[in-house]
């Protein structure tokens, strides 16, 4: 797959599944935007691993809850390299995956709610118009959002979490239907539990097992596993896909 | 690239200024590890000695088998603690030192370890002693009379292998004995035995003088001589070669234990076969081949499995072929050294030569050679593991043909691992007995012993010490000198 002369944008790509997705657009040769929040050291970090790679790439500080951050964030990608060709959205609130810590219904408030919903659908909505005039240009853009096949079957309730990424779903169905005509494409990957990431070191080594043994592939995905599907969609091997969501689950979720 | 150092061993003070160091250095992955290991003369071996042997007379013959327990708790407990100091550098710095994948190494740890608490240790201890204060005072016994043991003054353990934490059997062994200890570590892991020893220290600084951690060169024959002259007891785990030649070096009075290498394996019913159960039993045949590489003496080398139903034993194969990629996407291969990968890859051309012209043998691998399996239609091409996650996998018509297949290595057979009807459970295992197997676990248990375990079918605690006995008439006989004779 060759991704050269393509410039992309990988939100929240410092660490664990974005900074997978970073480094598989690298190794095909793609320009990578590595977007981080705080930690500037681990980020350049992994922009020297994209270079090693073969790869260009630099790192944007941006809070991407924020909106105008994210416009800041587009315009800068936009200044550094003249154009944006693939967003990844795949930043989110941090959540920690501990079936036996998490909230229950009732101790939830909309707060909660309103905090995951900020952190997957309010960033996508701001990078998404910001970066939508920059795609027009070429009638070439790819956005490829990272839900979770929890929406598909929530087999532990992270009631915040899961809701968030539904409405993240939706919201990419009606975008893939509105910038389909100016060639723009918007498909969701939908990894399963993915260890190890830094929302999943708690995840206990039953729970794994128990997704395991229901699992055809039999094992748990790891970030590489699910770089592999956003290179699909990000490339033009997927060029007739829109609207679209895929699993990464080894086949846990079947639709 | 971070470079970490390391201080390994336990000398007690009253010689700890005399003594020289010497550096072990690791590498993985950009880091480095040196590792700083007491080396001893001759002549402070025998002081040493000297002085353990001393010291736990005075010490740690006086306290209590309880007390002993709950200290060694103390330190199983810390060592669980993920937030502890030593505990975190035991999960950084044992995988740069074995090479084992972290996560593997860290869970591993975790499972090892909760084999050493209280209710463990206690049940440990109840296996050799069905009255365990026989180690602390004379009890009744049932032919009459009274007994106590005695642990030895000096246990010398001469430690080998990479399997992280393994010294920890015989020195909890040797603790729970009251026996003072000196301990050889293996440059593959010198670590594990050092915190131990250090976290006791720190809960009982008395304990500095009753144990020794201790390193010299393998084969050289100084310092283990002057060793051997003082130990009552020696426990010695390595090769054969190894073995042989310091049993031949050690005393006539003193006890000698050994744990060699070992033949181990796993035996597959056809009953287990169907289509609801052949998933779990793959996996958890691939997880006994993950663990640690095959490195241990309780890993499979081969699985027997029965044909007779839709899943034939090649099916079997083929599962666990799959299921040992998926460990090595979860827990990777340690990477070999120049002899070991030599070593593997000339195992994997001879099965492939023999497959050329053998219909009955197929070969399964992936493709940088991280794993293999080797299935065997006959059991005429019976074949050993080359260990590193490297299968063996043979087809027989009926379980009763497992036994004569094993019987020429009858000296060497220790651990079977069974996925068998209960029907067939105690009459495999009768003739699995006869024939040297030592430990009957499950598909899955192989690299996990539980508490207790009779290592190689013998005694851990009683293999170590020695029996004072007063005999009954003894009892009345004293009675007759009493003040209060009538």
């Amino acid at each position: 797959m060759d991704l050269r002369g393509n410039i992309a944008l990988i939100t929240g790509s410092s660490r664990g599944i974005g900074a997978a997705i970073a480094k598989a657009f690298a190794h095909e040769g793609a320009t990578v935007a590595i977007n981080y929040k705080n930690n500037a050291l681990v980020a350049d970090k992994i922009v020297n691993e994209c270079r090693e790679l073969g790869g260009i790439a630099e790192c944007f500080q941006a809070d991407v809850t924020i909106p105008s951050e994210c416009r800041s964030l587009i315009n800068s990608v936009a200044s550094e390299f003249g154009k944006l060709d693939i967003l990844v959205n795949n930043a989110f609130h941090p959540y920690n995956f501990i079936p036996e810590k998490r909230k229950m219904f009732w101790d939830l408030e909309w707060e909660h709610y309103q905090s995951q919903i900020e952190g997957s659908l309010l960033s996508t909505h701001s990078l998404c118009k910001a970066a939508f005039p920059l795609m027009q240009k070429t009638a070439n853009g790819k956005i490829v959002n990272i839900t979770t096949d929890l929406i598909s079957k929530p087999s532990i309730p992270y009631h915040e979490y899961t809701t968030a990424k539904s409405a993240l779903t939706g919201f990419s169905k009606n975008l893939a239907a509105e910038m389909g005509p100016f060639g723009i494409r918007v498909n969701c990957v939908a990894p399963g539990l993915v260890y190890p990431t830094d929302s999943s070191a708690e995840t206990k080594e039953n729970l794994k097992e128990m997704i395991i043994a229901q699992t055809p592939l039999r094992r748990i995905a790891n970030p590489e596993d699910v770089a592999g599907a956003v290179l699909f969609l990000a490339s033009d091997w997927s060029r007739f896909i829109t609207g679209q969501t895929i699993f990464v689950d080894g086949g846990l979720i079947m639709n | 690239m971070t470079d970490f150092i390391e201080n390994a061993g336990h000398v007690p003070d009253f010689i700890k200024n005399d003594i020289t160091w010497e550096k072990l250095t690791y590498s993985q992955n950009s880091h480095s590890l040196t590792v700083n290991v007491p080396i001893l003369t001759p002549v402070q071996c025998d002081q040493l000695a000297r002085h353990i042997k001393d010291n736990s007379r005075q010490f740690l013959k006086k306290q209590t088998v309880d007390s002993i327990i709950d200290l060694v708790d103390q330190v199983i407990d810390r060592l669980l603690n993920r937030d502890d100091p030593i505990r975190k550098k035991a999960e950084q710095l044992l995988p740069l030192i074995t090479g084992f994948d972290p996560e593997m190494s860290r869970l591993s740890l975790t499972r090892y370890l909760k084999t050493f608490r209280k209710p463990q240790l206690l049940r440990f201890v109840s296996e050799d002693f069905s009255n365990p204060k026989i180690l602390d005072d004379f009890q009744p016994i049932v032919k009459g009379g009274f007994a106590k043991a005695y642990g030895p003054d000096c246990l010398l353990h001469i430690w080998s292998g990479n399997v992280p934490g393994l010294p920890l059997w015989s020195l909890i062994s040797g603790l729970l004995v009251k026996a003072g200890n000196i301990g050889k570590i293996a440059s593959s892991e010198p670590l594990f035995a050092s915190w131990f020893t250090k976290l006791l220290i720190e809960i009982e600084p008395k304990l500095a003088d009753c144990l020794a951690i201790l390193w010299w060169e393998g084969g050289t024959q100084d310092q283990e001589n002057s060793l051997l002259q003082h130990s009552d007891v020696v426990l010695a785990y390595g090769d054969n070669d190894t073995i042989k030649q310091i049993r031949d070096r050690t005393p006539i009075k003193t006890r000698f234990l050994s744990h060699g290498h070992k033949i181990s394996f796993g035996i597959i019913s056809a009953q287990v076969l169907d289509p609801q159960k052949v998933w779990s039993v793959a996996h958890n045949a691939a997880a006994d081949i993950v663990q640690y590489d095959q490195q241990g003496c309780y890993s499979p080398h081969i699985y027997f499995v029965e044909a007779g139903t839709n899943i034939t034993p090649q099916a079997f194969a083929k599962y666990v072929a799959h299921e040992l990629s998926c460990f090595q996407k979860k827990f990777p291969r340690r990477v070999l050294n120049t002899k070991e990968a030599i070593q593997l890859a000339s195992w994997q051309n001879n099965q492939e030569l023999e497959s050329v012209s053998n219909p009955r043998k197929e070969i399964f691998r992936d493709k940088d050679g991280a794993w293999t399996v080797i299935f065997n239609e006959s059991d005429k091409d019976f074949c050993l593991s080359g260990l590193n996650r490297t299968i063996s996998i043979i087809e027989v018509n009926s379980l009763n043909q497992v036994v004569p297949i094993i019987s020429p290595y009858k000296d060497f057979l220790q651990t079977a691992s069974l996925a068998v009807a209960p029907d067939e459970l105690f009459s495999l295992s009768r003739q699995l007995g006869e024939h040297g197997v030592t430990r009957i676990t499950s598909i899955g248990s192989m690299t996990a012993p539980e508490a207790g375990w009779h290592h190689d079918g013998r005694f851990n605690l009683l293999d170590l010490v020695t029996f004072t006995e007063i005999e009954s008439f003894l009892e009345g006989y004293s009675d007759m000198f009493a003040n209060y004779t009538d």
